[in-house]
């Protein structure tokens, strides 16, 4: 438990943070009502992961449909001619979730699957988990500015997962995640399972808005001695500029959702035209939301990249200004471009409009790009788990960013827009950016967070599966969309079948990477060898505390003397100078 | 970096026919996969540029144990102003070349011939300027079986002709929630919304020696079509906005056909029909997806021999199933919801008129065959099993 450092200091300071009180009630009740961030990122840690899971199960059944079209087969049996339909591989759900029919339940599992990824897993993800474990020790900070309002942000977000999880439970809803009126406002009249989720989604941005402030708040006022804005890591940035959209976005997406709840309700029309409303509008008003929020979940993403290659690269950043100012530039232009998930439904003004601003959104994405890999020049790449995952995420987020140019161009769009090739971009982006910046920033903070090594071989097999998994199942999809199959199909015209079985085939890859990791997490738990308080050498002040950190962080209030990424000129802390030499001419 | 979409589309790739499946059907839509291809390239260099660095980087600068890591700097000014400048010029080259393309794909030529398209869950109408719309099928496979005999199998969608080497415009309108009518081979799709008109034009092609297409044109003693290979080129339609339990069969066939031809279809189709004949028409266009004349329930109940008899009700009641139960049941769905099916019709007012009515009453009376002529079916395709 104790580390070979500071041995008697932390004697004086109690134990790791997660040593609790004895016996088993105790230490839950003490999780339960900790505000100790540490312990309150660990909880969203696994509760994220816990609806990543749920939403790949969805996944998966979803593709597990699309393996094959729905064909009607008719055979002679005897002297009579016998028809029957195979294909519906789902069809066997059909009576459990109480569906109309095989399509219903293809229809909520997609549902099921966009909403819990969207809503419970990627919003919240790394700023929640990683954030909320490392955004104040980065700082040199004990903890967030506000600690109470932490956990009240985590209760929220159990009670909006619940009462998600309690609608999919009674059946689940066929809105689409984007809750598109008036279809959403009709469908599943007699039921009050969509004025559930929505009324999920609706409470868990508040968890989402109550984060951010929080976070805002912390990087404005505890910041260590020592440490002024450009000191601070490329995480921090990162989560800065996400916290501010959260907390200016959210709110939009509140008054949106009430307003549904109410039409679906009350029978106020407000998007539904039969009552005098506008269904556009409604689209108008979400992406007012989700654009902005599709930056809350790579902005975090991008951040632990840029952790990442400058630690296992040994090299400063290049470029740290221009990196930090594009996370508040994107951050700033976000709230511009929401128009380009509705080109097909608005005038042609507006749609020339946002066109020009959507592309304007790519280049500081693009200064980015340039600028990690321009990190690598020169400097001393290990090819660890979490070095991998950085480069496969600069090869999966280049392929995302850049498909996305055709959807951006107006005449591109009006054939591309809701199709696979729009499934194919944004899973290039949402899972090839932030789940695997994800995977790779777990890896990372692993042994800090619970002080213990995993196995690298284990992380290496696992990132190599998700890799092949990855590409197979989504760069398919692709062509799938520039050969005409539509979104949200629970069948399809025998032509696509080679290519949907293969993107099938591609997805249990996916999954049996995920497993593998999922196996080496747990043996690094179990019995994993103790981790050093700086395995990699880094320079940034979480491996300046103990792994695992007491339950103050640091022993004294840390002085900032040196840049996070200063690999050329400081020997890391707690780190033989033999492993890290520093360059003679300096 | 300036491209011109115009060369491009004349000259037509490999690669382009490998991510399109090389059916362009118009000019617009040509340079539309020119304009993509242009996007790709563009792609495909930067990406190699960016990714091969890092390559070579991992290789080069692999961490060896005892050898410090080399000094470089940290920033480079002309370096950045060079790939901050270059991507936005070739972004702003993308925008206005995109801009043009849009253009062209959404207006029509003012003497276009307009269709006005109507959308409801789940099923396209497509209306012709003389009022007229098209009674056709296509099933989704057809097999020419040993003794010649066609057997067709699978789905059935309607088709909608169009004249070939013209101008066309849509004029869109959707009945309950959106739809969105895209047609791949015209790259060019449109959201149709319940309380606007929207829509986009495109120039049909011209047909070439194989364009062909199986026809009906005659129908054997046992009710089984005889069809030929005409002049003729189908392409898909689809809804592409997510409506329900059957989006995924909300499709239907364009139909390209020389002028004479759909010029001849469509003067036949707008002349008066028996009252039952227009009946059988406006189910297999609008009502067959979801309410069957065989007795297999599918999204609504089946039509076989319900009229004149009691039905049960959801909400627990009965009531006789006659002339005046259809006209409500069609007028105002959710006034009585047979007893095991969600109230999911959306209603039909203002969208049928009282001959459309009258037709679907008689049809309904006798789904099996027109009672006005001894024992001759209207159009065997009705009742195909």
């Amino acid at each position: 438990m104790m580390t070979t450092l500071d041995t008697h200091d932390s004697h004086a300071h109690g134990g790791s943070y997660f040593d609790g009180p004895p016996g088993l009630l105790a230490k839950i009740w003490q999780w339960m009502t900790t505000v100790d961030h540490k312990k309150i990122g660990v909880m969203y840690l696994f509760a994220v992961l816990f609806m990543f899971f749920l939403g790949g199960m969805a996944a998966l059944a979803v593709r597990y449909e699309l393996l094959d079209p729905v064909r009607t087969v008719t055979e002679l049996q005897g002297t009579e001619l016998v028809e029957s339909t195979t294909g519906q591989r789902l069809a066997f759900l059909q009576d459990i979730m109480n569906a109309k029919s095989p399509n219903e339940v293809y229809n909520r599992m997609f549902t099921l699957h966009g909403a819990v990824m969207v809503f419970m897993f990627i919003v919240p993800s790394i700023p929640a988990s990683l954030g909320n474990f490392f955004l104040p020790i980065m700082l040199g900070a004990k903890d967030v500015a506000f600690p109470r309002l932490n956990l009240m942000s985590w209760w929220i977000y159990v009670i909006g997962c619940l009462i998600g999880v309690f609608s999919i439970l009674l059946g689940g809803v066929d809105t689409g995640w984007t809750f598109y009126t008036p279809y959403s406002t009709t469908t599943d009249a007699d039921h009050y399972r969509v004025v559930l989720m929505v009324l999920a989604a609706f409470v868990l941005g508040f968890s989402s808005i109550l984060t951010g402030m929080n976070f805002v708040v912390t990087v404005h006022k505890l910041r260590a001695p020592g440490m002024g804005w450009f000191d601070m890591p490329l995480f921090i940035w990162a989560l800065y500029a996400t916290s501010i959209i959260q907390v200016l976005a959210t709110p939009v997406i509140g008054i949106t959702l009430l307003l549904l709840i109410l039409e679906r309700t009350m029978k106020i029309g407000i998007f539904d035209p039969s009552m005098g409303g506008d269904p556009v509008l409604y689209q108008h008003f979400f992406w007012f939301y989700s654009h902005p929020v599709v930056y809350v979940m790579i902005l975090p993403a991008m951040g632990i990249i840029s952790e990442l290659l400058a630690i296992h690269a040994r090299k400063h950043i290049f470029g740290y200004r221009a990196i930090a100012f594009s996370s508040l530039g994107i951050a700033a232009v976000s709230f511009l471009v929401w128009g380009h998930h509705i080109f097909t439904a608005m005038g042609e003004l507006a749609a020339v409009l946002f066109s020009a601003l959507t592309f304007l959104v790519a280049i500081p994405t693009a200064i980015k790009v340039f600028n990690w890999v321009a990190t690598l020049y020169k400097g001393s790449i290990v090819l660890n788990t979490p070095m991998c995952y950085a480069l496969m995420f600069l090869f999966t987020f280049t392929i995302g960013g850049l498909t996305g140019l055709p959807l951006a161009t107006l005449s591109t769009d009006l054939h591309l827009h809701d199709t696979y090739y729009v499934v194919a971009h944004f899973h290039y982006v949402m899972m090839g950016g932030t789940v695997i910046a994800f995977m790779g920033g777990i890896h990372h903070w692993w042994p800090k967070m619970f002080g213990k090594m995993y196995s690298e071989t284990g992380g290496l097999i696992g990132c190599a599966l998700v890799f092949i998994g990855f590409n197979l199942t989504f760069f398919t999809q692709f062509f799938l969309g520039t050969q005409g199959m539509p979104r949200r199909y629970a069948n399809y015209v025998d032509e696509f079948q080679t290519l949907h079985e293969i993107s099938t085939y591609g997805s249990w890859i996916l999954l049996a990477g995920f497993l593998v990791h999922l196996v080496t997490f747990i043996m690094s738990l179990v019995g994993g060898e103790k981790a050093s308080a700086n395995p990699w050498g880094g320079l940034t002040l979480e491996w300046e505390c103990e792994s695992p950190p007491i339950e103050h962080n640091f022993h004294h209030e840390p002085i900032v003397k040196h840049g996070p990424y200063d690999f050329e000129s400081v020997v890391p802390p707690h780190c033989d100078p033999k492993d890290y030499p520093l360059p003679q001419s300096h | 970096m300036m491209l011109s979409t115009t060369t491009l589309a004349d000259s037509p790739s490999i690669l382009q026919d490998w991510i399109f499946g090389g059916n362009a059907a118009s000019r617009a839509a040509a340079q539309s996969d020119a304009m993509f291809l242009a996007i790709t390239w563009f792609s495909i260099i930067s990406f190699v540029i960016v990714i091969g660095f890092a390559a070579y980087c991992v290789i080069k600068y692999r961490r060896k144990p005892g050898v410090p890591v080399q000094p470089s700097p940290h920033h480079h000014t002309l370096l950045e102003i060079i790939w901050t400048v270059v991507p936005s010029a070739s972004l702003l080259v993308f925008f206005v070349l995109g801009f043009r393309g849009y253009a062209d794909k959404v207006v029509a030529p003012a003497n276009a011939m307009e269709l006005k398209v109507d959308a409801w869950k789940w099923g396209w109408k497509v209306t012709y300027p003389n009022g007229a719309s098209s009674p056709e099928q296509k099933f989704l496979s057809e097999q020419v079986l040993n003794d010649g005999l066609v057997q067709q199998t699978g789905l059935q969608y309607p088709i909608f002709y169009v004249p070939e080497d013209s101008d066309v415009r849509l004029r869109m309108h959707s009945q309950d929630v959106i739809h969105s009518f895209w047609i791949p081979e015209f790259r060019t799709k449109m959201d149709v919304i319940p309380n606007r008109y929207t829509g986009y034009g495109f120039r049909t092609p011209k047909l070439k020696a194989g364009d062909t297409v199986m026809h009906q044109v005659d129908v054997y003693p046992d009710g089984s079509p005889v069809l030929a290979e005409v002049s003729g080129r189908d392409m898909w339609i689809f809804c592409a906005e997510y409506c329900g339990d059957e989006h995924s069969r909300m499709a239907a066939t364009l139909r390209v056909v020389p002028r004479e031809v759909f010029e001849e279809k469509v003067a036949e189709w707008g002349r008066p029909k028996s009252p039952w004949l227009l009946g059988q028409t406006i189910w297999k266009q609008q009502c067959q997806i979801c309410h069957s004349i065989d007795g297999k329930p599918g999204t609504g109940p089946t039509w076989q021999g319900i009229y004149g008899t009691e039905g049960a009700f959801a909400d627990g009641s009965t009531h006789m199933r006659d002339e005046n139960y259809i006209r409500e049941s069609i007028l105002n769905p959710n006034e009585k919801v047979v007893a095991g099916f969600a109230p999911a019709m959306p209603s039909f007012q203002g969208s049928l008129s009282e001959e459309d009515l009258e037709g679907l009453i008689m049809f309904i009376k006798s789904p099996d065959r027109d009672p006005t002529t001894a024992g001759e079916d209207g159009d065997s395709a009705g009742s195909e099993g």
